[in-house]
């Protein structure tokens, strides 16, 4: 059954793309787009502990980069192709038109592979542009105080771009959302296949542009200021525009989920982009699977997408039994879920390793020989469990050396 | 009328978040809910049991702080004990939030499941009392923010319990040392934030139309009065509260008026604006303003030796 699901993934034909292998594709999807939403947030949180609670924001900024800029320059470049489209000037007839207008722009980019491709890059790289600028003008106001003040107005920033969006209409649509040309109908499979495959590829380039700059010297002056923003700031170095500069990276980083997940529904609107959604499960995955650690990002998205994905799959199984709606039940399992991983692992499933750099055995340089003559201080000896541990196997050596 | 009402009910909710700020040094998004969980204490009073809903108040007082005081030592304590840092605990709190207005909605359906009734979208202004003209929740709003800002300024400055709670907020180390049992300060106020915020969510849907989710949407106005007043002082929570709560009602009311109705779906977006402008203008809200209009009267005077002899003895004194 396994090399069915694969073989059928592999092939993705439009007729295998069904029932439990539909079910793994939108898991890779999902996983693909939440992983990258997650590593810019362990890039900011688990390594510089910024507490970016905005994730949402970005998303939002990705979306919107395809539903206000991209729709329009396909529209344009395909009525300068000679292509007749529908009125799409006034705000009303850009809302009411739109499903007409997308579906002539979804003939027109069946045979072009090149501008479907164009486009996408398009929308990649001006979101990446916007999500940093974005993340700019969201540090302003909060990045020189204490972390709780950047939190207030980055949850407050996502509910405001919700309401932007849904009140100009020339956004997205308002409430009503928008259709978007689709440009992966170049592709004979399955839509979704492609999609995810993009997407899974976009994440595996930013994990290692992240991992690269981790292991690098900017990386450990992350960490450093994550662990004391005061030494850092008297060796020397401006605390707040490091900040600011890891903030407008992620923030670009961010946005890309924004865009793919606008491709793969096809359609935006603000209403999907909550904070709830695009900020808090991310934080429960990067809880859950460690900060600081991409590996554990990783596994923590892996298992929340997928216990997500099922609840919702098989939501009318499990309806049944509730008389409430099962988004609720799904919520309380967030909050449950991320309070308990809280208490009970604090560190994460998989916790913090030391960064990896090249050439320097790290090991080697932490675990110096502490001599202390525990005789004296029988006191110590009783307070410290951890280093009685290590005192245990010196013993011998001293004897030896005697 | 509007304003006021929501302007004293914004008063007491964000007093509440200043004190736990103060207390816990946890910035409480969880504060909102505590208010929905006010807003269906009142409605089972009034729909289900059909009694008036001034009788479920002092219910929902006890209530909250009691909801309050379990998730304090459930999650909030426990966390602090173990050593987590603000980031955390601030984590800690959003998490309740998710799962207490989760909770909210769960008890909403399965009222709808039990009575049959609508449950998600109610107003209890038919349940009010009339006190010359105007509807009951007027005087009894005002009066319940006025009262307990009196109660609690007379329990902070004169009471045993309120010394001891100041002392908490300004060093818990050291007293600690001095013999106050912290652990009892930080339950007695998280029970009296809770209090608070339950019993000015229960009056919410006696005047503003009101779902599960109205008690969680309105912590951006909490947060934006509490920060407007300093984000540390009491009394600068009293004001910003009720500035912030007076001018989000009457400035979308006059830009409805000026500019047309779609100035009304703009609405939330009045707090956040004063929290922007608040952090960029002056980060310690009017308490930073305060101090700084403090700091020169104590200046002055040695400046000016011969003028404002006495301005010199209370600067003096303060110092």
């Amino acid at each position: 059954m396994m090399a069915d699901i694969a073989l059928g993934i592999l092939g993705s034909l439009p007729t295998a793309i069904e029932g439990t292998n539909r079910l793994v594709v939108d898991i890779a999807m999902f996983f693909g787009l939440l992983v990258i939403v997650a590593m810019a947030l362990n890039f900011q949180y688990g390594n510089a502990g910024i507490p970016n609670m905005g994730c949402a924001v970005q998303v939002i900024i990705g979306a919107f980069t395809v539903s206000a800029l991209t729709v329009r320059l396909c529209f344009m470049i395909i009525e300068g192709a000679g292509v007749k489209l529908m009125s799409w000037a006034s705000d009303y007839d850009w809302v009411y038109h739109q499903t007409w207008n997308v579906a002539t722009a979804n003939n027109f980019l069946k045979n072009q592979f090149m501008l479907s491709v164009s486009l996408l890059l398009f929308s990649l790289a001006v979101a990446i542009l916007l999500g940093a600028v974005i993340g700019y003008l969201i540090s302003l106001p909060a990045i020189r105080l204490r972390a709780t003040y950047l939190m207030i107005v980055l949850i407050t920033m996502a509910d405001a771009s919700q309401i932007f969006g849904r009140n100009i209409v020339s956004i997205s649509g308002g409430t009503l959302g928008e259709f978007i040309p689709d440009v992966f109908r170049w592709y004979p499979g399955d839509k979704g296949v492609i999609c995810a495959v993009v997407t899974l590829f976009l994440g595996l380039i930013s994990f290692f542009i992240f991992r690269t700059m981790l292991n690098s010297p900017y990386g450990r002056l992350m960490r450093s200021l994550r662990e004391n923003e005061v030494t850092v700031a008297s060796v020397g170095k401006d605390v707040v525009s490091i900040r600011r500069n890891i903030l407008m990276f992620a923030s670009g980083v961010t946005a890309i989920a924004g865009v793919m997940n606008a491709f793969y529904t096809s359609y935006v609107i603000e209403a999907a982009y909550t904070r709830a959604y695009w900020t808090y499960w991310p934080w429960l995955m990067l809880i859950l699977g460690g900060p600081g650690n991409n590996a554990g990002t990783f596994l923590g998205c892996a298992l929340v997408v997928a216990l997500r994905r099922v609840i919702i799959v098989y939501k009318f199984t499990i309806q049944a039994v509730f008389f409430f709606p099962i988004s609720y039940l799904e919520e309380m399992i967030l909050g449950v879920l991320l309070v308990a991983v809280m208490i009970f692992r604090p560190n994460g499933l998989i916790p913090e390793k030391l960064l990896y750099v090249p050439g320097v055995n790290y090991s080697n340089i932490v675990q110096e020989e502490v001599k202390v003559d525990w005789r004296s201080a029988p006191k110590a000896r009783l307070k410290g469990g951890g280093l009685l541990g290590r005192k245990k196997k010196e013993e011998p050596k001293e004897e030896e050396k005697k | 009328m509007a304003a006021l009402v929501y302007a004293s009910e914004l008063t007491l909710l964000s007093v509440g978040f200043t004190l736990t700020y103060l207390t816990a040094k946890v910035p409480n998004f969880a504060h909102g809910t505590y208010a929905g969980v006010g807003i269906y204490v009142s409605f089972t009073f009034a729909k289900v049991w059909g009694l008036s809903p001034y009788l479920g108040f002092p219910v929902a007082f006890i209530v909250g702080g009691i909801m309050s005081v379990i998730i304090y030592i459930l999650v909030i304590g426990t966390l602090a004990r173990m050593g987590g840092g603000s980031i955390v605990l601030t984590i800690a709190t959003l998490a309740i939030q998710i799962t207490l207005s989760a909770l909210i909605y769960i008890y909403a359906f399965w009222l709808r499941a039990m009575m049959g009734g609508y449950a998600q979208n109610f107003l209890l202004k038919e349940n009010d009392f009339e006190w010359i003209g105007f509807p009951g929740i007027f005087p009894v709003a005002i009066g319940i923010s006025i009262a307990a800002v009196l109660v609690l300024h007379y329990l902070l400055t004169r009471t045993k319990m309120g010394v001891a709670m100041r002392a908490t907020a300004e060093d818990p180390e050291l007293s600690s040392v001095l013999g106050i049992n912290i652990n009892q300060i930080q339950l007695f106020s998280w029970f009296l934030t809770g209090g608070l915020a339950c019993l000015a969510g229960a009056m919410i849907p006696m005047w503003f139309m009101s779902t599960p989710g109205s008690g969680s949407a309105i912590i951006t106005s909490i947060m934006a009065g509490s920060l407007l007043g300093g984000f540390e002082s009491v009394y600068g929570a009293i004001v910003g509260g009720f500035a912030v709560g007076l001018s989000e009602i009457l400035l979308t009311y006059v830009g409805s008026e000026v500019f047309g109705t779609w100035v009304g779906e703009y609405r939330p977006l009045v707090p956040m604006f004063f929290l922007i402008a608040v952090l960029l203008v002056e980060p310690r809200g009017l308490q930073g303003v305060y101090d700084r209009i403090m700091a020169r009267r104590m200046i002055s005077p040695k400046t000016k030796p011969d003028q404002d002899a006495e301005k010199k003895e209370e600067g003096e004194k303060k110092e």
